[in-house]
């Protein structure tokens, strides 16, 4: 069954809805740079990113 | 195969200006014989040429190279020739490796020929660490249907299902309309001769 | 036509379908279904008795709606094969009470009101898609008061018009008042060269088919007067020049400029054109009785139905024609080995070139069939059973069915189909005991590249894993189109990017790699049907995995680019070089200290990795 679900873009920091089936594997493209590089939010992160943190926040 | 010694040869490409033009060749081949084992190495105007094959084979003979690195273009148009050239001169075609630093470099980065320079080496370093680990194969060969699919009855499937045909092959001329003849049977008289299209 | 119909070595399938292809080259296997037609075809001896009594009427599709056909019918008087087919949606039924009519008075009997049509499986060595174009459609954009006026018509239109056997008998007749006009204009370019109407592209055949469409007038009316409204005359091809020069000889004006405006005069429905006439620069009016709109040609796209091209896997070039394996030297060449292209399916082209390019794509079909045999790369999967738990994976992946299933209980280990297997390689990523091993892709040689990638001055280096059909043939459209896009990236060839073994990219993050990038097909254009399904799941994997372990997700890049893509190759590189240089040094070591601590690859199951390690 298709939910609506957080996804996050690592090219550009993009976050938007967009539904996800688990079953279904689609291709994925950000709505903001086109990139295939989306990846389902995660609830939490589970450890902070190591090195500089700058890196994930800055904007693609 | 496994104790066998590695020799491995590189033959540097220049593509006329493609590739030296941009990237400095002499630098590469240098640079290439510090490369483990690699034993010969080749630069040539136009390694693809017959007096380019030759290189090759010339030096498989001479060096009893048992690994061949051809620094060049990409391996979708040459891999084919290089391989028929490095079987022609006795070694299993899979022991070849290409390095694509026209397609992949020269022609990307004519703007940084430094920059170039340094990445066709790193090429030619993958590509030589890469045919150290190659293995020889052997193409297996598989008996052909002797039949054709023709998908789409206008003009050209027609074309070809009479070529085909003609030629003595089962011929299966699949066509979604309930008649052949496509766009071309609603056409009143066809350019240039100016004849009827039926 | 006949040809084809009376040729014994052709089995011609009408209104039937493409559903399914499997195999490889010289090994096809192709399901076909014909629809029904409900006219047993081979008894039908055409004699009309059925539709003399239909007493349905709809627009005959053939006459392009100019007259009218009956719900059984025969598609046009030369059809091959000479049959007469019931069009279902319109007929009444067969009910007695309804209709039937027609299969009373059918001596033959041939009328089978049950046809359910059949599915045929046939085994083929080579095929030719030749599923051609269509033509453009300006009711979308009402082009040039189409939909509004009758008098304005396409070229397709105006074919049945002038033609013998059309519904006016080869009178060329204007459609509001049966006239016979005497000023008739062309406009070109319709739904061609636009970048909003249409397509960008040329479509090649309008320019001549319009010449030759004026010569045809002149040739029935002497005193007819024609204007062709143009941007450029193409008229590139063998004897074209001398067709058009013939055209003018014959009084036809040619204006370069297309029409700003079309209007229709109320009462005598004449056609009111205006037109900046580019060569004198000034504005022009021209009454017409008729205008005939050179339309376009398209790509043919799926509504709904998977088509011939997805079937095949076949890319497209931007246009949304074909991909060919190389424009120059494999032009009738799909990418995949014993598919060949004819006619517009690959570009929008004549009669002359599409003939041509059927001859050539037979000739190549022919070489195929002709040998015999075909050799197979030799890169195909090989499996080890010693390290087999029979997990069933390697089965369930394959996208061909190359493998057979494994039995735990009956102690029956998976097996190759070598003559199946087309060497993606993901059977061997998705291994988690390593018990598969690919030839000419394997671990050791990947892993070979990677560290020679990762030796020197590691932090300037995207290392990037690209398949073998589209995103390093999209490398090669950047090369080949001298785009330019910074140095840093290497690349390393797959077959596939299901061959992106997940160890690869943790060894590469091993190794200090600041960035990885793993590149593949659309999922619509991956050769090995899903293959690449398993690509991004696999990635998805390794994200979770990396932010659990406190690495940036971000570090690992994923991008589908197809052989057309150059420009997408290149924007994709300088986008990651900016990204690059985010990530620093400090980043990488701590990756390398987080990484120390796990298995070749984190997370995978330890009594897996035991084996594998074994």
């Amino acid at each position: 069954m298709a939910e609506m679900k957080r996804f996050e873009c690592l090219r550009c920091d993009h976050r938007y809805m967009a539904e996800y089936d688990r079953k279904v594997t689609v291709e994925r493209t950000c709505p903001s740079c086109g990139s295939n590089s989306v990846k389902l939010e995660s609830k939490k992160p589970a450890k902070k990113p190591a090195g500089n943190t700058n890196t994930a926040s800055a904007k693609g | 195969m496994n104790n066998e010694e590695l020799r491995v040869g590189v033959f540097v490409c220049d593509c006329g200006h493609n590739i030296a033009g941009t990237i400095d060749t002499a630098d590469v081949a240098a640079f290439s014989e510090g490369l483990p084992d690699v034993v010969a190495v080749v630069r040539n105007r136009y390694t693809c040429a017959d007096p380019g094959q030759n290189e090759i084979k010339k030096a498989i003979a001479e060096h009893q190279l048992n690994r061949v690195v051809v620094v060049a273009c990409t391996p979708k148009i040459h891999e084919p020739t290089f391989r028929n050239c490095v079987a022609e001169a006795g070694l299993n075609p899979y022991l070849m490796e290409m390095a694509n630093v026209r397609e992949h470099c020269s022609w990307v980065h004519f703007q940084d020929k430094e920059a170039a320079t340094a990445k066709a080496k790193d090429l030619v370093r993958s590509a030589v660490e890469r045919a150290r680990k190659l293995e020889a194969q052997e193409e297996k060969s598989f008996p052909v249907t002797d039949a054709a699919l023709v998908i789409g009855g206008g003009v050209a499937g027609i074309q070809a299902a009479l070529e085909l045909a003609d030629g003595g092959h089962q011929v299966y001329l699949v066509e979604k309309q309930p008649t052949i003849g496509g766009n071309m049977a609603a056409l009143d008289k066809t350019y240039p001769t100016m004849d009827c299209s039926i | 036509m006949m040809d084809v119909g009376r040729h014994p070595k052709i089995k011609t399938l009408v209104n039937s379908e493409v559903e399914e292809v499997s195999g490889f080259v010289g090994n096809f296997r192709a399901r076909i279904r014909r629809n029904p037609r409900y006219v047993v075809a081979e008894d039908c001896t055409a004699c009309d008795e059925c539709a003399r009594v239909c007493p349905v009427a709809v627009p005959d599709e053939y006459q392009q709606g100019f007259s009218s056909r009956k719900a059984i019918y025969l598609p046009f008087p030369q059809a091959v094969p000479s049959a007469y087919i019931l069009d279902m949606e319109n007929c009444l039924g067969s009910e007695p009470i309804a209709c039937g009519r027609c299969a009373e008075v059918c001596e033959k009997k041939c009328i089978d009101f049950d046809d359910q049509g059949e599915v045929l499986e046939v085994p083929v060595g080579s095929i030719v898609v030749a599923t051609g174009m269509k033509v453009y459609d300006p009711r979308m954009n009402d082009e040039y008061g189409y939909t509004r006026f009758d008098n304005v018509i396409t070229s397709m239109e105006f074919e049945r018009l002038i033609c013998a056997g059309g519904p006016s008998a080869g009178h060329l007749v204007r459609p509001t008042d049966r006239r016979t006009p005497k000023r008739i204009g062309f406009v070109q370019c319709v739904g061609s060269r636009s970048a909003t109407r249409g397509v960008p592209y040329c479509s090649n055949i309008c320019c001549m088919n319009t010449v030759k469409q004026t010569l045809q007038i002149h040739e029935h009316y002497q005193d007819a007067s024609t204007t062709v409204f143009y941007m450029d005359i193409r008229a590139f091809g063998k004897g074209f020049e001398d067709l058009y020069r013939r055209s003018r000889d014959n009084g036809t004006r040619y204006v370069r400029g297309l029409p700003g405006n079309v209007e229709e005069d109320p009462e005598t429905r004449d056609l009111v054109v205006t037109v900046e006439n580019t060569t004198t620069g000034k504005l022009e009016q021209h009454r017409l009785d008729m205008l005939v709109l050179a339309v376009g040609l398209e790509p043919h796209k799926g509504n709904g139905k998977k088509t011939v091209d997805e079937i095949l896997n076949l890319s497209h070039t931007s246009d949304g024609f074909v991909l060919e394996a190389h424009p120059k030297l494999k032009p009738v060449d799909a990418p995949t080995r014993g598919i060949f292209f004819a006619g517009c399916v690959e570009a929008p082209k004549d009669v002359k070139d599409s003939v041509t390019q059927a001859s050539a794509a037979a000739a190549r079909a022919l070489n195929l069939l002709g040998a015999g045999k075909v050799q197979v790369e030799a890169i195909t999967a090989m499996l080890d059973t010693e390290q087999c738990i029979m997990c069933g994976v390697c089965t369930r992946v394959c996208p061909v069915n190359a493998i057979t299933a494994s039995n735990k209980k009956q102690k029956q280990f998976p097996s190759i189909i070598e003559a199946a297997c087309a060497g993606c390689g993901t059977c061997a990523a998705e291994c988690p005991t390593d018990t598969i091993a690919m030839r000419h892709f394997s671990d050791a040689q990947i892993l070979a590249q990677v560290e020679a990638i990762l030796a020197e001055d590691r932090m300037s280096k995207i290392l990037t894993f690209a398949c073998n059909w589209c995103s390093y043939a999209g490398g090669d459209m950047a090369g080949t189109s001298r785009l330019q896009y910074p140095p840093s990236v290497r690349l390393i060839r797959t077959m596939c990017s299901g061959r992106v073994d997940e160890k690869f990219i943790w060894h590469a993050f091993r190794l200090g790699a600041p960035l990885v990038l793993v590149s593949g097909c659309h999922f619509s254009d991956c050769h090995y049907i899903d293959a690449v399904t398993w690509t991004q799941k696999r990635v998805e994997k390794v994200w979770s995995r990396m932010e659990k372990l406190g690495i940036r997700p971000g570090r690992l890049q994923l991008e589908w680019i197809s052989a057309a893509e150059g420009q997408k190759f290149a924007r994709v590189m300088r986008e990651l070089h900016e990204h690059l240089h985010r990530v620093t040094p400090a980043e990488v070591e701590e990756t390398i200290r987080i990484l120390e601590k796990q298995p070749p690859v984190p997370g995978r199951s330890k009594t897996a990795v035991a084996a594998a390690t074994a």
